[in-house]
């Protein structure tokens, strides 16, 4: 029961991030923005929702010595959530670093400080 | 222009021929289709057989497995020799269209390469580490075939993309510099050899081709059901040879025209 919970808990807010991450892909204005909204949003959640399937997995788990599969299906599902925490973030860049290189000038409200001035092509 | 009309035409006519053909097929999960209920007065069920047998023919779980390779293995063999026939046709395209000697577009290309070009550190790290795990994980989607989903052409497609990604992450080079063109082309044809030897050596010793089951004495096996197990294992190996070097030949030819030089 308490492990239902917790997991539950984990897949929730989980999906929070993938709606979160789904409404900055709509609503934000230009290109860098939604990337970050997409890259950021994805990798939490996908981490969070996959916790939660291994947790769950623990439901059930007696005897080390009976139940050892079930060790085998976390260690695959936390393999799967290393992977993301290395690919995600790293495609999430090279999307924005090809963004930058076509020239995709960012949106920048008029008078915000930013540095993006005169000295700005050091990339 | 005109040899685009009719290719055309004869796309659209093979395809209305497909399409007519599958009007013909019985629909969806019909348990009275002939596969399902069999032929009255003929053959018995042939899912039946499958679901029931599989098991003590080749000691094989995973039915889709042994029906691709070796209840059709037939079929499955010429799947490869389409891939690796595919490779080559687009490889002699490309060759041939790819002008490698044009001043103007060289000069284009080498401005594409240098624009923008700075150090990759945080991707070429990231690939460098993935690939091999990449790797490790498409030779576990080959050898658990008869396990789990998985087998020779998805196994095979991981290899060519992991050489892919490395192509992708750094240049052309550095995946060529680990896999040359000769040596690709070279494991296509082995890939396919590898399948056709086992038919071959079947047939030499008096039975059918690809029927794996004489293999016994040569497989040092128990009996002709794991000699057919270690024959599928065999041959999907085969499959994943030609699948992962017409991937990447693919791949290496339509990024750079067929030139092999920059690249993406």
């Amino acid at each position: 029961m308490i492990i239902s919970i917790i997991s539950a808990i984990f897949i929730i807010s989980g999906l929070f991030f993938f709606a979160g991450a789904a409404i900055g892909i709509l609503r934000f204005p230009d290109f860098y923005t939604r990337t970050h909204a997409a890259g950021k949003g994805d990798t939490l959640s996908s981490l969070l929702v996959i916790t939660g399937f291994a947790i769950y997995q623990l439901k059930g788990f007696e005897s080390f010595a009976a139940d050892w599969p079930i060790l085998l299906v976390i260690f695959k599902l936390l393999s799967v959530s290393i992977f993301i925490i290395f690919t995600s973030p790293t495609s999430t860049h090279a999307l924005m670093d090809a963004g930058w290189e076509e020239h995709n000038e960012p949106k920048i409200m008029e008078g915000r400080p930013n540095h993006l001035g005169e000295d700005s092509d050091q990339f | 222009m005109l040899s685009k009309v009719f290719a055309t035409i004869a796309v659209v006519i093979t395809g209305g021929l497909l399409l007519y053909g599958v009007y013909d097929f019985p629909s969806f999960g019909d348990p009275n289709s002939p596969p399902n209920a069999g032929v009255e007065g003929g053959a018995d069920s042939v899912s039946q057989y499958f679901i029931t047998q599989t098991y003590n023919d080749s000691k094989v779980p995973n039915i889709v497995t042994a029906v691709l390779a070796d209840y059709r293995g037939y079929d499955t063999m010429f799947e490869t020799v389409v891939v690796f026939a595919a490779g080559i046709a687009i490889f002699c395209i490309m060759r041939s269209l790819g002008n490698a000697n044009d001043p103007a577009k060289e000069k284009d290309e080498m401005h594409s390469f240098t624009h923008g070009d700075h150090n990759r550190i945080i991707i070429g790290t990231t690939c460098r580490i993935v690939v091999p795990i990449v790797q490790i994980f498409a030779l576990y989607v080959i050898a658990h075939g008869h396990y789990s989903p998985g087998g020779g052409f998805q196994g095979g497609v991981l290899l060519g993309a992991s050489f892919i990604l490395l192509a992708l992450s750094s240049d052309l080079n550095a995946a060529l510099k680990r896999l040359s063109e000769k040596n690709y082309f070279a494991l296509a044809a082995i890939g396919v050899l590898i399948y056709a030897g086992f038919g071959l050596v079947a047939q030499f010793l008096g039975a059918n081709f690809l029927e794996y089951g004489v293999l016994q004495p040569l497989l040092f096996t128990d009996g002709p059901e794991m000699a057919r197990s270690h024959s599928m294992l065999g041959v999907e190996i085969g499959v994943a040879f030609t699948v992962m070097a017409i991937m990447f030949s693919i791949y290496a030819n339509l990024s750079t025209r067929g030139t092999l030089k920059n690249g993406l």
